[in-house]
């Protein structure tokens, strides 16, 4: 049996057709509050990365954070677990409360292997994709 | 209606004794004295976080009773590291409707009080709270703007070293300047790591500091000649491209079209070097250049100050350092000193005619440009 393939939900704005990363605010490009989610896959490129020696208080340096280009070239910005990526790298995404964290995959577009989430994570919330 | 600067007042930027309300007013009495402390009928002020010994301080009232302004209107404006521009563009609009004769604007920052991590928190305030949610800084953003802007232009990471020489180089002839020692493009690169590609030396500091700057209606070598401002969205997922700002160049047309200028005829200029690679992307969304083309001119030498173009003469963020609010107010303070022939040994040449002063809130979420000048020029 395969594994469903995990998602994200994304925003898309039903009168300027703009897809954004959810808001609680009206569409950034119209301005419209007539805005729906549908899912996407949880694979991503890093776009742009960093590693902060001195973060927002309340995270632990060194805070790498990543430009993520998901699905319909939206952006997103996201926690890197782990190592760093390289600009273009394939990662994964995964929301967990109101953070997206990203994983850098190690095999290729179609694997998914090391590079995963593990099942349970130390620090709470695991990531359960929409059915 | 013509509104012109009449006087400006800079003290020393860096880590002061003083208070808020004591470099606010020692800004404000430099201006005074420019005018021979002539009666000014509005007082409108600028800080971002206001601290006082206790806590938030009541700006406005504190500092006009300390200067005994009590017979004037008072206004205070707020636009993160914008304020002291916008509260320039506020008092020029307040004496534009005639009810007002003559304006101190001050802005002021007390920084230095407060831990590294405390004003970080602080200044979180100016990102989006869903960026900021990710334990993103100020220099993180600006450090993923600056891998977009290189990787466009295909440029080294190098091309953000120079605008950092050519700052701290600038800052040695302002004797008000946070740094007075010039480096090389050797030890800006070797500065700590901050944000990755970006290092200690590519990064303004924190500061206390005051501006002030008198306006009056009539004319002079430092005529307000246009004002603009733009807005963009604060996420900056949700902007299109990170290698130019759109409220750059949103007010830079609108304050050229009220001018009735074109970006050739701007003499001196002071931009927003928050970080070095900032300094790149304004001179290209002020229109001085086209996209990835800035790092040439700092490389050929034609910021200097007998340049094609001189730019920041007054050692900019990275040279002056960057009290929030009193930034925007510095700069143009700054233009007005060179246009008004006042800038002593920062003079650039020759003496320019027309002059433009830019400033930025936030991660570029809300922008400013003014153009003085002679209006005959």
């Amino acid at each position: 049996m395969t594994k469903p393939a995990a998602t994200l939900v994304l925003t898309r704005c039903e009168v300027c057709r703009t897809r954004f990363v959810p808001t609680d605010a009206p569409c950034p490009k119209c301005g419209s509050t007539r805005t729906h989610p549908y899912p996407v896959p949880d694979a991503g490129r890093a776009v742009a990365v960093t590693e902060l020696s001195s973060p927002a208080p309340g995270w632990a340096a060194p805070h790498r954070l990543a430009l993520v280009e998901v699905a319909d070239g939206v952006r997103l910005l996201a926690v890197v677990e782990g190592a760093l990526p390289a600009v273009g790298d394939a990662v994964t995404v995964r929301l967990d409360g109101d953070v997206y964290r990203v994983l850098h995959r190690h095999k290729g577009p179609e694997g998914r292997g090391e590079g995963d989430f593990p099942k349970t994570r130390a620090h709470g919330s695991s990531f359960e994709p929409p059915r | 209606m013509t509104v012109h600067v009449a006087s400006v007042g800079v003290g020393r930027f860096g880590k002061r004794r003083e208070g808020l309300i004591e470099l606010a007013a020692e800004a404000a009495g430099l201006a005074l004295e420019g005018i021979g402390r002539k009666p000014v009928d509005l007082l409108v002020v600028g800080t971002m976080l206001g601290h006082g010994p206790q806590g938030p301080e009541p700006f406005l009232p504190r500092l006009a009773s300390q200067l005994s302004l009590e017979a004037a209107s008072g206004l205070r404006a707020e636009s993160t590291s914008g304020t002291g521009a916008m509260a320039f563009h506020v008092a020029v609009d307040a004496l534009e409707t005639g009810r007002f004769d003559r304006a101190l604007v001050v802005a002021a920052e007390k920084m230095t009080d407060r831990t590294t991590p405390e004003i970080t928190g602080e200044l979180a305030a100016s990102l989006h709270p869903s960026e900021a949610a990710h334990g993103a800084t100020m220099p993180a953003l600006a450090s993923l703007v600056t891998q977009r802007y290189l990787e466009r232009h295909d440029l080294p990471v190098s091309a953000i070293d120079l605008p950092s020489v050519h700052a701290r180089a600038m800052a040695t002839r302002n004797p008000n300047a946070m740094f007075q020692s010039a480096v090389t493009a050797a030890e800006v690169a070797a500065s700590r790591p901050v944000a990755t590609p970006l290092r200690l030396l590519h990064c303004s500091a924190i500061a206390d500091g005051a501006a002030a700057v008198v306006l009056e209606r009539g004319g002079g070598p430092a005529t307000v000649l246009g004002l603009g401002q733009g807005l963009e969205s604060m996420r900056i997922v949700d902007r299109a491209d990170l290698t130019t700002f759109a409220a750059t160049r949103i007010a830079a047309q609108r304050a050229y079209e009220a001018a009735r200028i074109t970006r050739k005829e701007v003499g001196v200029l002071e931009v927003h070097d928050a970080f070095s690679p900032f300094s790149l992307i304004h001179l290209e969304d002020l229109g001085i250049c086209g996209p990835g083309e800035a790092s040439r001119w700092f490389e050929r030498g034609w910021v200097g100050p007998a340049g094609r173009l001189p730019v920041n003469p007054s050692g900019g963020l990275i040279g002056r350092g960057h009290p929030i609010a009193a930034t925007g107010l510095t700069g143009i303070a700054e233009i007005a000193a060179q246009l008004m022939g006042e800038a002593g040994a920062r003079a650039v040449s020759p003496r320019p005619k027309i002059g433009l002063a830019h400033a930025v809130s936030g991660l570029a979420a809300h922008n400013f440009v003014t153009i003085l000048g002679s209006p005959t020029a």
